[in-house]
């Protein structure tokens, strides 16, 4: 059914696995914070998949160096994005502070 | 045989860190445990040689995310733990499991073999000044991605100043104060080694410019660098150096082609190539550090300018 | 002439971050040197054909490449036109309305985000190009302050997580086929499992920021945010983005059975959205989020064309998709200018502020009457042009019945929230008094677009001939 050796198959599963949890993460929350993490875990299953893409058919010695790239560039937009999150996260909770307690938003 | 079973810890302790993280009751735990995760992260990617990767992600996804966790976190109140109810959680798990049965059953079918770019990348690698294949499609073979990359950063960097509450002023510890002036060299030192490498080895514009800014942070929480603000020209002119360079750079390569070649926008004279790269990449160092260092700490507080100014002298 | 569309724009934005004084002059410059750049280029590639680059010389399939046919040159146009009237609105209007110093370089890096995002077939630098256009949004929406930072949040977070299933999706294709070049990626294209779900996973992504039914909630709360200007923007040109790499991924890339499964989706979501938008835009009492469901519902045009296109393959069905872009983007424009230079003269942001705005402002009435006359469909503008474009495929077709009544259903939805708003604006028997002076020339301004859209249809014949070719 596959060609893929078993290594790369555990590889395959993790990174989907990683992208499961913070698609639950991110549906579930409740907290804003929590679901930036989510993003971000969502975004290293992705990049690990990307990862095991560059190092499947590994023959002579080096990675894909086109993934490589993609994902460094992948890595920085989102640190990037994740940054403005947390400032706009960051005035949101200055903006009324007083009659913020748990953040509670009624379902996802 | 050990190798799969070491394969298999590693990948099981992501799982169960990423799990962690997201259903851990206090925020702060998610945090920690996110961090953790990052730099297994690393180990993973490491494993799967590719070290520039692993050294990012340790920078990046371990260091700097979690860095700025911690500082979102600071700057709110404690939370009490919420408590979700069972069809809360239930449906947006069965639609999970749902999507994940789905990418699995597509992710089964993927060949066993290595894109056809990768041959393509290694032939015309002589032709691109610098003999690091990442380097060589970073800054040569895509670099209009990268470009774009810088100029995503510099946004990030916009926005955040354009909606950053007003900083509180905190007081520094003596001892972190005298360690951190002792660490600066060293950073700056590591930083370029990290730039100078990246022509050959892992190494790169990024990962010198997260060190350094990991740097910066250090000193600047330390209430050090007080210059370095957006306010301030040269800074600003720095900041944005990283792309205006790239720019310049390439304006400057479309002149110096020769004739008888068409002008390509952003095609490095293949003789000038190298040169043309460690120029970029210096610039764009310097800008991702700035702008990090500001992304992670922010503009100083007012008042601890005014309060820097005044007793800065009689300290010294 | 392309690298100048791409270059211009950022080294504006650069210039502006440094010398913060001039940026508003910087912004009109750029825009008005752009708006003749892609003049000159579309009459060129309407004379000479589409023209490609591979960016830095490498050889296709490692190279970046762009292309610039038609459509992409129309779009371009569009979008330089459109940053050059918002950018002369701000100019007006900025003192007044306490507009930040960073609309400027923001506006100009939005013009550079989608302008490479039109001229880029490239799958991992249209990523670049999305996470790009989404964080200008984003950052352009919370200028509004306080009161739009949980609005932007939440369009922030919604736009990251797209952008992350297109990605996925990506990652998958280049694991399959190793190349990212869409041309390329086409003639290797196979119908199964993998390619499936990543044009799945990619099509949830580039919905939810597109803003597609069911997919839309961010939108009315951040569009109806934003400053007037900003709003505009977002709304006439920010969600086409998305749509345009949507169009792309199915009429480039899926085969011809994907592309047949996936159509009922496109249009059953595309009439839900004409229909429960159309309500929604009907019932809310606040101005300007009513200009913004009427976003949501015309998207549904849109989406309900590329439905028909995918399932009966008719060109005809491709013009109306893009005519009803271009229309709607026009008229658009015109409304949230219109609605936003009377709340801030009449000082309110409901409905009912516009009680009597036929007698104290009439120009911008009138803009935005004109620029609804489009957006209902009413002959001879650009948005009747599209919905007649539409009703001539479906003839064709024959035995499309029920399509018909859905659209005439969906036709006297926007005519009702049209008049809804003309009514209350011709109430002229206790006028909302305004806080000062209305001022002439943001109201101008607010009706070029709208006359634009009707000027459409002067230049039906070749518009018309043009998006049959080329609509992708």
């Amino acid at each position: 059914m596959t060609d893929l050796s078993p290594q790369l198959l555990l590889y395959i599963g993790t990174a989907a696995g990683l992208f499961a949890i913070g698609l639950y993460g991110f549906i579930v929350g409740p907290q804003t914070l929590r679901r930036i993490l989510a993003l971000n875990i969502i975004g290293a299953g992705i990049f690990m998949l990307m990862v095991v893409l560059a190092y499947r058919g590994l023959a002579d010695g080096a990675a894909d160096p086109v993934l490589q790239a993609l994902i460094l560039t992948g890595l920085v937009v989102a640190v990037s994005a994740t940054a403005f999150a947390l400032a706009l996260l960051a005035r949101l909770k200055q903006a009324r502070p007083g009659q913020y307690r748990p953040e509670q938003e009624p379902g996802p | 045989m050990s190798l799969l079973l070491f394969d298999a810890t590693l990948c099981l302790l992501l799982l169960v860190l990423a799990l962690a993280s997201i259903l851990s009751r206090q925020l702060v735990h998610g945090v920690i445990l996110y961090i953790a995760f990052g730099l297994m992260m690393a180990l993973a990617w490491a494993r799967l040689a590719t070290p520039d990767l692993a050294l990012a992600e340790a920078a990046i996804g371990a260091g700097l995310t979690g860095a700025l966790c911690f500082s979102a976190l600071a700057r709110q109140q404690l939370h009490l733990p919420v408590v979700l109810s069972w069809p809360q959680r239930l449906w947006p798990a069965v639609f999970v499991l749902l999507m994940l049965g789905g990418v699995l059953a597509a992710l089964l079918q993927l060949p066993p073999t290595a894109s056809p770019l990768v041959d393509v990348a290694q032939a015309e690698l002589i032709n691109s000044g610098v003999s690091h294949p990442v380097t060589a499609v970073l800054l040569n073979f895509r670099s209009w991605d990268t470009l774009l990359e810088l100029v995503v950063l510099l946004l990030a960097l916009l926005g955040a100043l354009q909606v950053a509450p007003a900083a509180k002023a905190t007081t520094s510890w003596p001892l972190s104060l005298s360690w951190s002036r002792l660490l600066a060299p060293m950073v700056i030192l590591l930083a370029g080694y990290l730039l100078w490498a990246g022509a050959s080895q892992p190494g790169g514009a990024f990962q010198a410019g997260a060190l350094l800014a990991a740097g910066a942070v250090v000193l600047r929480l330390n209430h050090q660098l007080n210059w370095l603000r957006w306010s301030n020209f040269w800074i600003r002119l720095l900041i944005v150096s990283g792309v205006s360079a790239f720019v310049l750079a390439a304006l400057l390569a479309m002149l110096l082609t020769t004739d008888n070649t068409d002008v390509i926008w952003l095609r490095w004279p293949p003789q000038l190539a190298g040169g043309f790269i460690l120029l970029v990449e210096l610039f764009a160092t310097l800008a991702i550090a700035l702008t990090l260092t500001l992304l992670v700490v922010g503009e100083p507080a007012a008042a601890e300018q005014a309060q820097q100014n005044s007793g800065g002298e009689a300290h010294d | 002439m392309m690298v100048l569309l791409l270059v211009l724009p950022l080294v504006g934005a650069l210039l502006m971050l440094l010398w913060p004084k001039i940026a508003p002059l910087l912004t009109l410059l750029t825009a008005t040197i752009c708006s003749l750049a892609a003049l000159q280029l579309l009459l060129q590639v309407s004379e000479q054909g589409s023209q490609q680059i591979l960016l830095a010389g490498w050889p296709s399939g490692l190279a970046i490449s762009l292309e610039a046919n038609s459509l992409s040159c129309l779009l371009i146009l569009l979008t330089t036109v459109l940053q050059l009237l918002v950018a002369l609105y701000a100019f007006a209007t900025y003192r007044r309305d306490k507009l930040g110093t960073g609309f400027w370089p923001l506006s100009s890096l939005l013009q550079l985000g989608l302008t490479s995002l039109w001229l880029s077939r490239d799958l991992f630098n249209l990523y670049v190009c999305l996470e790009l256009l989404g964080l200008v949004a984003v950052a352009l929406v919370s200028l509004s302050g306080d009161k739009a930072i949980k609005p932007a949040l939440n369009y922030l977070l919604l736009s990251l997580f797209g952008s992350l299933c297109y990605l996925l999706g990506v990652a998958m294709l280049y694991g399959a086929y190793g190349v990212l070049d869409i041309s390329a990626l086409a003639l290797q294209w196979q119908t199964n499992i993998l390619s499936t779900a990543a044009l799945l996973l990619m099509t949830l992504g580039l919905m939810l920021k597109a803003a597609l039914w069911p997919l839309h909630g961010w939108l009315p709360a951040a569009h109806g945010a934003a400053p007037a200007p900003v709003s505009a923007l977002l709304s006439a040109l920010v969600v086409k983005g998305p749509l345009f790499i949507l169009c792309l991924l199915w009429l480039q890339l899926a085969s011809a059975p994907q592309a047949v499964a996936i159509a009922p989706l496109f249009t059953g979501c595309g009439l839900a959205a004409l229909l429960l938008g159309g309500v929604s835009a009907l019932r809310t009492p606040f101005a300007k989020n009513m200009v913004a469901y009427s976003t949501v519902a015309q998207l549904g045009y849109a989406m309900l064309a590329l439905g028909l296109l995918l399932r009966f393959n008719q060109p005809l069905f491709a013009a109306a998709l893009w005519l009803f872009v271009l229309a709607h983007a026009l008229a658009k424009a015109a409304c949230f200018l219109a609605i936003g230079e009377i709340t801030a003269t009449l000082g309110g942001k409901r409905l009912n502020t516009l009680k009597g705005a036929s007698q104290t402002m009439p120009l911008a009435m009138f803009a935005f009457a004109v620029a609804g006359g489009s957006l209902i469909g009413l002959p001879p503008s650009g948005g009747f042009l599209a919905k007649w474009a539409l009703l001539q495929g479906l003839w064709l077709q024959g035995d499309q019945l029920l399509w018909l009544l859905a659209i005439v259903l969906a036709t006297l939805l926007s005519a009702a929230y049209v008049f809804r708003v003309v009514v209350l604006a011709f109430d002229r028997a206790d006028p909302v008094a305004p806080d000062f002076a209305p001022r002439i020339l943001p109201q101008w301004l607010a009706l070029l677009p709208a006359l634009a859209v009707w000027a459409m249809a002067l230049y039906s014949e070749p518009l018309l001939r043009l998006l049959k070719q080329e609509g992708l």
